[in-house]
Protein backbone atom coordinates (compact mmCIF):
# COMPACT_ATOMS: atom_id res chain seq x y z
CA UNK A 1 0.00 0.00 0.00
CA UNK A 2 2.84 2.41 0.92
CA UNK A 3 6.22 1.96 -0.70
CA UNK A 4 9.39 4.02 -0.39
CA UNK A 5 11.78 3.48 -3.30
CA UNK A 6 15.30 4.58 -2.36
CA UNK A 7 13.99 7.85 -0.93
CA UNK A 8 16.24 10.70 0.20
CA UNK A 9 14.86 13.95 1.48
CA UNK A 10 16.70 16.67 3.38
CA UNK A 11 15.45 20.09 4.22
CA UNK A 12 16.81 23.09 6.09
CA UNK A 13 19.18 22.23 8.88
CA UNK A 14 17.34 19.01 9.72
CA UNK A 15 18.85 15.76 8.65
CA UNK A 16 15.79 14.37 6.84
CA UNK A 17 16.06 10.80 5.53
CA UNK A 18 18.53 8.95 3.28
CA UNK A 19 18.11 6.02 0.92
CA UNK A 20 14.91 4.70 2.47
CA UNK A 21 13.44 1.50 1.05
CA UNK A 22 10.32 0.50 2.89
CA UNK A 23 7.00 -1.17 2.24
CA UNK A 24 3.93 -1.06 4.49
CA UNK A 25 0.95 -3.28 3.82
CA UNK A 26 -2.77 -2.72 4.26
CA UNK A 27 -3.95 -3.28 7.83
CA UNK A 28 -0.46 -3.24 9.37
CA UNK A 29 0.40 -1.63 12.70
CA UNK A 30 3.83 -0.01 12.47
CA UNK A 31 5.93 1.78 15.04
CA UNK A 32 8.52 4.20 13.71
CA UNK A 33 10.92 4.73 16.58
CA UNK A 34 14.04 6.76 17.08
CA UNK A 35 15.29 9.78 18.92
CA UNK A 36 14.09 13.31 18.18
CA UNK A 37 15.34 14.48 14.79
CA UNK A 38 15.98 10.91 13.59
CA UNK A 39 13.67 11.39 10.61
CA UNK A 40 10.40 9.78 11.82
CA UNK A 41 8.26 12.85 11.13
CA UNK A 42 9.93 13.28 7.74
CA UNK A 43 8.81 9.78 6.78
CA UNK A 44 5.23 10.61 7.78
CA UNK A 45 5.32 13.92 5.91
CA UNK A 46 6.53 12.09 2.83
CA UNK A 47 3.51 9.78 3.11
CA UNK A 48 0.96 12.59 3.20
CA UNK A 49 3.03 14.49 0.64
CA UNK A 50 3.77 17.50 2.74
CA UNK A 51 7.36 16.84 1.58
CA UNK A 52 8.66 15.37 -1.65
CA UNK A 53 11.75 13.23 -2.10
CA UNK A 54 14.85 14.74 -3.65
CA UNK A 55 15.76 11.24 -4.79
CA UNK A 56 13.57 8.19 -5.26
CA UNK A 57 9.80 8.13 -4.89
CA UNK A 58 7.00 7.29 -2.49
CA UNK A 59 3.93 5.47 -3.76
CA UNK A 60 0.73 5.40 -1.72
CA UNK A 61 -1.82 3.24 -3.51
CA UNK A 62 -2.09 4.95 -6.91
CA UNK A 63 -0.48 8.23 -5.83
CA UNK A 64 3.13 8.41 -6.99
CA UNK A 65 5.19 11.29 -5.54
CA UNK A 66 7.22 11.56 -8.74
CA UNK A 67 4.12 12.05 -10.90
CA UNK A 68 1.46 13.50 -8.62
CA UNK A 69 0.08 16.96 -9.43
CA UNK A 70 -0.48 19.42 -6.60
CA UNK A 71 -4.22 19.41 -7.39
CA UNK A 72 -4.31 15.65 -6.66
CA UNK A 73 -2.75 15.86 -3.19
CA UNK A 74 -6.06 16.74 -1.43
CA UNK A 75 -7.48 13.46 -2.78
CA UNK A 76 -4.55 11.53 -1.28
CA UNK A 77 -5.07 13.25 2.06
CA UNK A 78 -8.70 12.18 2.11
CA UNK A 79 -7.38 8.59 2.22
CA UNK A 80 -4.77 9.31 4.89
CA UNK A 81 -5.73 10.21 8.46
CA UNK A 82 -3.27 12.22 10.53
CA UNK A 83 -2.92 12.96 14.21
CA UNK A 84 -0.28 15.11 15.84
CA UNK A 85 1.27 15.71 19.24
CA UNK A 86 -0.32 19.18 19.37
CA UNK A 87 -3.71 17.80 18.14
CA UNK A 88 -4.16 20.68 15.63
CA UNK A 89 -7.80 21.19 16.48
CA UNK A 90 -9.53 24.42 15.50
CA UNK A 91 -10.49 26.29 18.62
CA UNK A 92 -12.90 28.55 16.77
CA UNK A 93 -15.40 25.68 16.38
CA UNK A 94 -16.80 22.86 18.47
CA UNK A 95 -15.96 19.15 18.46
CA UNK A 96 -18.70 18.31 15.95
CA UNK A 97 -17.54 21.00 13.51
CA UNK A 98 -13.88 19.95 13.85
CA UNK A 99 -14.72 16.38 12.93
CA UNK A 100 -17.28 17.27 10.25
CA UNK A 101 -14.75 19.49 8.44
CA UNK A 102 -13.02 16.37 7.07
CA UNK A 103 -16.26 15.31 5.41
CA UNK A 104 -17.32 18.74 4.15
CA UNK A 105 -14.06 19.01 2.21
CA UNK A 106 -14.93 15.68 0.58
CA UNK A 107 -18.40 16.96 -0.40
CA UNK A 108 -20.47 14.55 1.71
CA UNK A 109 -24.18 15.14 2.22
CA UNK A 110 -25.31 16.75 5.48
CA UNK A 111 -27.27 13.74 6.68
CA UNK A 112 -24.35 11.40 6.09
CA UNK A 113 -21.96 13.84 7.73
CA UNK A 114 -24.14 13.96 10.84
CA UNK A 115 -24.45 10.20 11.00
CA UNK A 116 -20.76 9.56 10.52
CA UNK A 117 -19.63 12.25 12.99
CA UNK A 118 -21.90 10.96 15.78
CA UNK A 119 -20.80 7.38 15.07
CA UNK A 120 -17.11 8.15 15.15
CA UNK A 121 -17.41 10.33 18.26
CA UNK A 122 -19.19 7.47 20.03
CA UNK A 123 -16.49 5.12 18.79
CA UNK A 124 -13.75 7.24 20.43
CA UNK A 125 -15.88 7.72 23.56
CA UNK A 126 -16.75 11.37 23.05
CA UNK A 127 -20.48 11.06 22.31
CA UNK A 128 -21.15 13.30 25.32
CA UNK A 129 -18.76 16.06 24.24
CA UNK A 130 -20.16 16.78 20.77
CA UNK A 131 -20.81 20.50 21.26
CA UNK A 132 -17.86 21.26 23.49
CA UNK A 133 -15.11 23.58 22.41
CA UNK A 134 -11.70 21.83 22.21
CA UNK A 135 -10.41 24.22 24.91
CA UNK A 136 -12.94 22.75 27.33
CA UNK A 137 -11.54 19.24 26.90
CA UNK A 138 -8.61 17.45 28.54
CA UNK A 139 -5.49 16.60 26.52
CA UNK A 140 -6.61 12.98 26.10
CA UNK A 141 -10.05 14.05 24.93
CA UNK A 142 -8.54 16.51 22.45
CA UNK A 143 -6.37 13.77 20.99
CA UNK A 144 -9.45 11.57 20.65
CA UNK A 145 -11.22 14.36 18.75
CA UNK A 146 -8.19 14.48 16.44
CA UNK A 147 -8.45 10.72 15.98
CA UNK A 148 -12.17 11.03 15.27
CA UNK A 149 -11.42 13.70 12.66
CA UNK A 150 -8.90 11.41 11.02
CA UNK A 151 -11.12 8.31 11.20
CA UNK A 152 -14.38 9.84 10.06
CA UNK A 153 -13.25 9.83 6.43
CA UNK A 154 -12.44 6.09 6.71
CA UNK A 155 -8.78 6.37 5.78
CA UNK A 156 -6.69 3.47 4.54
CA UNK A 157 -3.93 4.48 6.89
CA UNK A 158 -3.78 6.49 10.10
CA UNK A 159 -0.52 8.38 10.72
CA UNK A 160 0.23 9.40 14.30
CA UNK A 161 3.16 11.71 14.97
CA UNK A 162 4.14 11.46 18.66
CA UNK A 163 0.45 11.07 19.58
CA UNK A 164 1.16 10.64 23.29
CA UNK A 165 3.73 13.41 23.56
CA UNK A 166 1.39 15.66 25.53
CA UNK A 167 -0.49 12.98 27.44
CA UNK A 168 0.05 11.33 30.81
CA UNK A 169 0.82 7.55 30.96
CA UNK A 170 -2.74 6.44 31.77
CA UNK A 171 -4.27 8.46 28.94
CA UNK A 172 -1.46 7.31 26.63
CA UNK A 173 -2.35 3.72 27.43
CA UNK A 174 -6.05 4.36 26.63
CA UNK A 175 -5.03 6.01 23.38
CA UNK A 176 -2.93 3.02 22.34
CA UNK A 177 -5.88 0.73 23.07
CA UNK A 178 -8.00 2.90 20.81
CA UNK A 179 -5.42 2.83 18.01
CA UNK A 180 -5.21 -0.97 18.35
CA UNK A 181 -8.99 -1.23 18.03
CA UNK A 182 -8.93 0.97 14.95
CA UNK A 183 -6.22 -1.24 13.45
CA UNK A 184 -8.24 -4.37 14.21
CA UNK A 185 -11.05 -2.86 12.14
CA UNK A 186 -8.72 -2.92 9.13
CA UNK A 187 -7.06 0.50 9.07
CA UNK A 188 -3.29 0.53 8.84
CA UNK A 189 -1.72 2.54 11.67
CA UNK A 190 1.74 4.10 11.65
CA UNK A 191 2.86 5.60 14.94
CA UNK A 192 6.02 7.69 15.07
CA UNK A 193 7.27 7.84 18.66
CA UNK A 194 10.33 7.99 20.82
CA UNK A 195 8.32 6.56 23.71
CA UNK A 196 9.43 2.92 23.65
CA UNK A 197 7.08 1.95 26.48
CA UNK A 198 4.17 2.10 24.01
CA UNK A 199 5.51 -0.72 21.83
CA UNK A 200 4.71 -3.72 24.07
CA UNK A 201 1.09 -2.55 24.29
CA UNK A 202 0.46 -3.58 20.69
CA UNK A 203 0.93 -7.22 19.87
CA UNK A 204 1.98 -8.04 16.29
CA UNK A 205 3.17 -4.48 15.70
CA UNK A 206 6.05 -4.02 13.30
CA UNK A 207 8.93 -2.00 14.62
CA UNK A 208 10.99 0.21 12.35
CA UNK A 209 13.91 1.99 13.98
CA UNK A 210 15.14 5.17 12.41
CA UNK A 211 18.49 6.70 13.20
CA UNK A 212 20.02 9.78 11.57
CA UNK A 213 17.66 9.48 8.65
CA UNK A 214 18.26 5.81 7.95
CA UNK A 215 16.34 2.68 8.83
CA UNK A 216 18.41 0.63 11.25
CA UNK A 217 16.50 -2.65 11.01
CA UNK A 218 15.30 -2.96 7.42
CA UNK A 219 12.63 -5.63 6.98
CA UNK B 1 -24.95 22.72 -3.15
CA UNK B 2 -24.24 21.61 0.44
CA UNK B 3 -20.61 22.60 0.00
CA UNK B 4 -21.71 25.95 -1.43
CA UNK B 5 -23.80 26.75 1.65
CA UNK B 6 -21.09 25.41 3.92
CA UNK B 7 -18.58 27.79 2.36
CA UNK B 8 -20.99 30.75 2.55
CA UNK B 9 -21.67 29.92 6.21
CA UNK B 10 -17.94 29.57 6.86
CA UNK B 11 -17.37 32.97 5.27
CA UNK B 12 -19.94 34.66 7.54
CA UNK B 13 -18.73 32.78 10.60
CA UNK B 14 -15.19 33.79 9.76
CA UNK B 15 -16.21 37.38 10.51
CA UNK B 16 -16.90 36.42 14.14
CA UNK B 17 -14.07 33.93 14.36
CA UNK B 18 -11.47 36.43 13.24
CA UNK B 19 -12.17 38.41 16.42
CA UNK B 20 -9.88 41.42 17.03
CA UNK B 21 -7.96 40.92 13.80
CA UNK B 22 -11.22 41.13 11.83
CA UNK B 23 -12.39 44.17 13.77
CA UNK B 24 -9.02 45.84 13.23
CA UNK B 25 -9.27 45.07 9.54
CA UNK B 26 -12.75 46.63 9.32
CA UNK B 27 -11.53 49.76 11.12
CA UNK B 28 -8.55 50.13 8.76
CA UNK B 29 -10.65 49.59 5.61
CA UNK B 30 -13.30 52.01 6.91
CA UNK B 31 -10.65 54.68 7.56
CA UNK B 32 -9.12 54.04 4.15
CA UNK B 33 -12.48 54.43 2.44
CA UNK B 34 -13.27 57.58 4.39
CA UNK B 35 -9.92 58.97 3.25
CA UNK B 36 -10.62 58.00 -0.36
CA UNK B 37 -14.20 59.36 -0.16
CA UNK B 38 -13.21 62.74 1.27
CA UNK B 39 -10.17 62.83 -1.03
CA UNK B 40 -12.39 62.24 -4.05
CA UNK B 41 -14.90 64.94 -3.11
CA UNK B 42 -12.11 67.43 -2.30
CA UNK B 43 -10.33 66.70 -5.60
CA UNK B 44 -13.56 66.90 -7.58
CA UNK B 45 -14.69 70.16 -5.96
CA UNK B 46 -11.27 71.77 -6.36
CA UNK B 47 -11.34 71.03 -10.08
CA UNK B 48 -14.98 72.20 -10.35
CA UNK B 49 -14.08 75.40 -8.52
CA UNK B 50 -11.24 76.13 -10.93
CA UNK B 51 -13.55 75.42 -13.87
CA UNK B 52 -16.19 77.73 -12.33
CA UNK B 53 -13.64 80.53 -12.15
CA UNK B 54 -12.86 79.94 -15.80
CA UNK B 55 -16.56 79.92 -16.74
CA UNK B 56 -16.93 83.41 -15.28
CA UNK B 57 -14.57 84.72 -17.93
CA UNK B 58 -16.19 86.92 -20.56
CA UNK B 59 -15.35 89.33 -23.37
CA UNK B 60 -16.84 92.82 -23.55
CA UNK B 61 -17.21 94.32 -27.02
CA UNK B 62 -17.84 98.07 -27.04
CA UNK B 63 -19.71 99.39 -30.06
CA UNK B 64 -19.35 102.82 -31.53
CA UNK B 65 -22.03 105.19 -30.36
CA UNK B 66 -24.73 106.15 -32.86
CA UNK B 67 -24.43 102.77 -34.65
CA UNK B 68 -27.65 102.27 -36.59
CA UNK B 69 -29.92 99.49 -35.27
CA UNK B 70 -29.71 97.59 -38.56
CA UNK B 71 -25.94 97.31 -38.23
CA UNK B 72 -26.28 96.25 -34.62
CA UNK B 73 -28.69 93.56 -35.72
CA UNK B 74 -26.33 92.37 -38.45
CA UNK B 75 -23.42 92.32 -36.00
CA UNK B 76 -25.49 90.26 -33.55
CA UNK B 77 -26.18 87.79 -36.34
CA UNK B 78 -22.49 87.65 -37.20
CA UNK B 79 -21.62 86.94 -33.55
CA UNK B 80 -24.19 84.15 -33.61
CA UNK B 81 -22.12 82.47 -36.33
CA UNK B 82 -19.06 82.22 -34.05
CA UNK B 83 -18.82 78.55 -32.99
CA UNK B 84 -16.83 79.52 -29.89
CA UNK B 85 -19.52 81.82 -28.46
CA UNK B 86 -22.00 80.32 -26.00
CA UNK B 87 -24.02 83.37 -24.92
CA UNK B 88 -24.45 86.92 -26.25
CA UNK B 89 -25.85 89.66 -24.02
CA UNK B 90 -26.47 93.09 -25.55
CA UNK B 91 -26.15 96.05 -23.19
CA UNK B 92 -27.53 99.28 -24.69
CA UNK B 93 -26.31 102.72 -23.60
CA UNK B 94 -29.50 103.15 -21.56
CA UNK B 95 -29.04 99.76 -19.87
CA UNK B 96 -25.43 100.67 -19.13
CA UNK B 97 -26.62 103.94 -17.55
CA UNK B 98 -29.17 102.02 -15.48
CA UNK B 99 -26.44 99.60 -14.39
CA UNK B 100 -24.26 102.57 -13.41
CA UNK B 101 -27.10 103.96 -11.31
CA UNK B 102 -27.65 100.60 -9.64
CA UNK B 103 -23.97 100.15 -8.88
CA UNK B 104 -22.95 103.69 -7.87
CA UNK B 105 -26.27 105.17 -6.72
CA UNK B 106 -25.93 108.24 -8.93
CA UNK B 107 -27.47 109.10 -12.24
CA UNK B 108 -24.89 109.56 -15.00
CA UNK B 109 -26.93 112.46 -16.44
CA UNK B 110 -26.61 114.38 -13.16
CA UNK B 111 -22.83 114.22 -13.49
CA UNK B 112 -22.20 114.71 -17.19
CA UNK B 113 -25.46 115.93 -18.74
CA UNK B 114 -25.09 113.21 -21.35
CA UNK B 115 -24.64 109.41 -21.43
CA UNK B 116 -21.00 108.60 -22.27
CA UNK B 117 -21.50 104.86 -21.91
CA UNK B 118 -21.33 103.07 -25.25
CA UNK B 119 -23.51 100.11 -26.12
CA UNK B 120 -21.73 96.81 -25.69
CA UNK B 121 -21.97 93.06 -26.04
CA UNK B 122 -20.93 90.68 -23.26
CA UNK B 123 -19.83 87.37 -24.72
CA UNK B 124 -19.47 84.09 -22.87
CA UNK B 125 -17.48 81.37 -24.56
CA UNK B 126 -18.15 77.67 -24.73
CA UNK B 127 -15.97 75.62 -22.29
CA UNK B 128 -13.50 74.33 -24.94
CA UNK B 129 -12.90 77.90 -26.15
CA UNK B 130 -12.15 79.30 -22.69
CA UNK B 131 -8.42 79.37 -23.32
CA UNK B 132 -6.01 82.09 -24.23
CA UNK B 133 -5.41 80.98 -27.83
CA UNK B 134 -9.12 80.72 -28.70
CA UNK B 135 -9.97 83.97 -26.93
CA UNK B 136 -7.25 85.88 -28.80
CA UNK B 137 -8.44 84.47 -32.10
CA UNK B 138 -12.08 85.44 -31.38
CA UNK B 139 -11.01 88.91 -30.28
CA UNK B 140 -8.94 89.44 -33.45
CA UNK B 141 -11.88 88.46 -35.61
CA UNK B 142 -14.30 90.71 -33.70
CA UNK B 143 -11.96 93.69 -33.95
CA UNK B 144 -12.22 93.54 -37.72
CA UNK B 145 -15.87 94.70 -37.64
CA UNK B 146 -16.01 98.46 -38.33
CA UNK B 147 -18.70 99.09 -35.72
CA UNK B 148 -16.49 97.69 -32.97
CA UNK B 149 -14.85 100.40 -30.91
CA UNK B 150 -12.96 98.37 -28.35
CA UNK B 151 -12.70 94.77 -27.09
CA UNK B 152 -11.81 94.10 -23.48
CA UNK B 153 -11.06 90.88 -21.64
CA UNK B 154 -9.02 89.87 -18.61
CA UNK B 155 -5.92 88.61 -20.36
CA UNK B 156 -3.72 88.39 -17.25
CA UNK B 157 -6.45 86.46 -15.41
CA UNK B 158 -6.62 83.96 -18.23
CA UNK B 159 -2.84 83.65 -18.41
CA UNK B 160 -2.61 82.97 -14.67
CA UNK B 161 -5.46 80.49 -14.80
CA UNK B 162 -3.87 78.67 -17.71
CA UNK B 163 -0.54 78.53 -15.92
CA UNK B 164 -1.89 77.18 -12.63
CA UNK B 165 -4.91 75.11 -13.62
CA UNK B 166 -2.76 72.34 -15.08
CA UNK B 167 -0.56 72.44 -12.00
CA UNK B 168 -3.59 72.27 -9.70
CA UNK B 169 -5.04 69.40 -11.74
CA UNK B 170 -1.80 67.40 -11.60
CA UNK B 171 -1.38 68.11 -7.86
CA UNK B 172 -4.96 67.16 -7.00
CA UNK B 173 -4.95 63.98 -9.10
CA UNK B 174 -1.51 62.94 -7.80
CA UNK B 175 -2.51 63.44 -4.17
CA UNK B 176 -5.73 61.50 -4.77
CA UNK B 177 -3.93 58.60 -6.46
CA UNK B 178 -1.27 58.42 -3.71
CA UNK B 179 -3.99 58.55 -1.05
CA UNK B 180 -5.93 55.78 -2.76
CA UNK B 181 -2.86 53.59 -3.16
CA UNK B 182 -1.83 54.03 0.47
CA UNK B 183 -5.37 53.19 1.54
CA UNK B 184 -5.50 50.07 -0.61
CA UNK B 185 -2.10 48.86 0.65
CA UNK B 186 -3.16 49.49 4.27
CA UNK B 187 -6.44 47.67 3.77
CA UNK B 188 -4.75 44.79 1.97
CA UNK B 189 -2.17 44.39 4.74
CA UNK B 190 -4.79 44.42 7.46
CA UNK B 191 -6.68 41.64 5.65
CA UNK B 192 -3.41 39.76 5.34
CA UNK B 193 -2.99 40.05 9.11
CA UNK B 194 -6.51 38.71 9.66
CA UNK B 195 -5.80 35.69 7.49
CA UNK B 196 -2.37 35.22 9.06
CA UNK B 197 -3.98 35.10 12.49
CA UNK B 198 -6.08 32.15 11.26
CA UNK B 199 -3.43 30.31 9.29
CA UNK B 200 -3.99 27.22 11.46
CA UNK B 201 -7.44 26.91 9.85
CA UNK B 202 -5.80 26.87 6.42
CA UNK B 203 -3.19 24.30 7.50
CA UNK B 204 -5.83 22.04 9.06
CA UNK B 205 -8.15 22.30 6.04
CA UNK B 206 -5.28 21.31 3.75
CA UNK B 207 -4.32 18.41 6.03
CA UNK B 208 -7.83 16.94 5.95
CA UNK B 209 -7.89 17.06 2.16
CA UNK B 210 -9.41 20.40 1.19
CA UNK B 211 -8.65 21.61 -2.30
CA UNK B 212 -7.17 25.09 -2.70
CA UNK B 213 -10.52 26.46 -3.92
CA UNK B 214 -12.28 25.00 -0.90
CA UNK B 215 -9.76 26.65 1.44
CA UNK B 216 -9.86 29.92 -0.48
CA UNK B 217 -13.62 30.43 -0.80
CA UNK B 218 -14.58 31.20 2.83
CA UNK B 219 -11.69 33.66 3.14
CA UNK B 220 -12.71 35.48 -0.04
CA UNK B 221 -16.31 35.66 1.19
CA UNK B 222 -15.08 36.89 4.57
CA UNK B 223 -12.79 39.49 2.98
CA UNK B 224 -15.56 40.74 0.71
CA UNK B 225 -17.97 40.98 3.64
CA UNK B 226 -15.37 42.90 5.65
CA UNK B 227 -14.92 45.29 2.73
CA UNK B 228 -18.68 45.64 2.27
CA UNK B 229 -19.28 46.26 5.97
CA UNK B 230 -16.46 48.80 6.07
CA UNK B 231 -17.85 50.57 3.00
CA UNK B 232 -21.31 50.85 4.58
CA UNK B 233 -19.74 52.20 7.76
CA UNK B 234 -17.63 54.66 5.76
CA UNK B 235 -20.69 55.74 3.73
CA UNK B 236 -22.64 56.47 6.93
CA UNK B 237 -19.74 58.46 8.43
CA UNK B 238 -19.14 60.45 5.23
CA UNK B 239 -22.90 61.04 4.80
CA UNK B 240 -23.27 62.30 8.36
CA UNK B 241 -20.19 64.53 8.02
CA UNK B 242 -21.53 66.12 4.84
CA UNK B 243 -24.98 66.50 6.41
CA UNK B 244 -23.40 68.33 9.36
CA UNK B 245 -21.17 70.39 7.06
CA UNK B 246 -24.03 71.40 4.75
CA UNK B 247 -26.59 72.15 7.45
CA UNK B 248 -24.60 73.63 10.30
CA UNK B 249 -21.31 74.89 8.90
CA UNK B 250 -22.43 76.14 5.50
CA UNK B 251 -22.89 79.70 6.77
CA UNK B 252 -19.26 79.73 8.03
CA UNK B 253 -17.58 77.91 5.18
CA UNK B 254 -19.79 78.86 2.27
CA UNK B 255 -19.10 75.37 0.99
CA UNK B 256 -21.71 72.77 0.25
CA UNK B 257 -20.61 69.23 -0.50
CA UNK B 258 -22.98 67.56 -2.90
CA UNK B 259 -22.64 63.84 -3.38
CA UNK B 260 -24.98 61.53 -5.25
CA UNK B 261 -26.11 58.01 -4.51
CA UNK B 262 -23.68 56.91 -7.20
CA UNK B 263 -20.83 58.16 -5.00
CA UNK B 264 -22.04 55.95 -2.13
CA UNK B 265 -22.62 53.08 -4.55
CA UNK B 266 -19.07 53.50 -5.82
CA UNK B 267 -17.78 53.46 -2.26
CA UNK B 268 -19.59 50.19 -1.54
CA UNK B 269 -18.26 48.60 -4.74
CA UNK B 270 -14.73 49.86 -4.00
CA UNK B 271 -14.86 48.57 -0.40
CA UNK B 272 -16.08 45.14 -1.47
CA UNK B 273 -13.42 44.97 -4.18
CA UNK B 274 -10.73 45.99 -1.69
CA UNK B 275 -11.86 43.15 0.58
CA UNK B 276 -12.00 40.64 -2.26
CA UNK B 277 -8.67 41.59 -3.85
CA UNK B 278 -6.95 41.93 -0.45
CA UNK B 279 -8.07 38.49 0.67
CA UNK B 280 -7.23 36.93 -2.72
CA UNK B 281 -3.69 38.30 -2.47
CA UNK B 282 -3.31 37.30 1.17
CA UNK B 283 -4.59 33.74 0.85
CA UNK B 284 -2.38 33.08 -2.19
CA UNK B 285 0.67 33.14 0.06
CA UNK B 286 -0.70 30.38 2.26
CA UNK B 287 -1.73 28.14 -0.60
CA UNK B 288 1.57 28.11 -2.46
Amino acid sequence: MITFFNVSCTFGKEAGVKNINLSINEGEFVFLTGSSGAGKSTLLRLIYMDLFPEKGKVVIRNFDSSKVRSSEIPFLRRKVGMIFQDFRLLEDRNVYENVALSLYVSHYKTREIRQRVYNVLNQVGLGHRVYYNPRELSGGEQQRVAIARALVKEPVVLLADEPTGNLDPRVSSDLMSLLTRINQNGTAVIVATHNYSLIPRVSNARLIQVNEGEIVNPT
Amino acid sequence: MIVFWFLIKEGFRGLWRSNYAGAFSIIIITLSLILIGFGYVAARDTLVMVENIRSQFDITVFIQRETPPVELENFTKELGNFREIEKIVYVSSDSAAAQFRAEFGEDIFDILDYNPLPPSFTLSLKPPARNLASVEEVVTRIRQFPIVDEVKYRKTFLELLEKYQRLIFIAVVTVFIILTMISIILASNSIKMTIFSRRNVITTMKLVGATNNFVRAPFLIEGTLEGLGSALLAAVIIGLTFYFLNNYLHSFTGYRAIVSYRFYGGLVVLGSLMGLVGSTRAIRRFLE
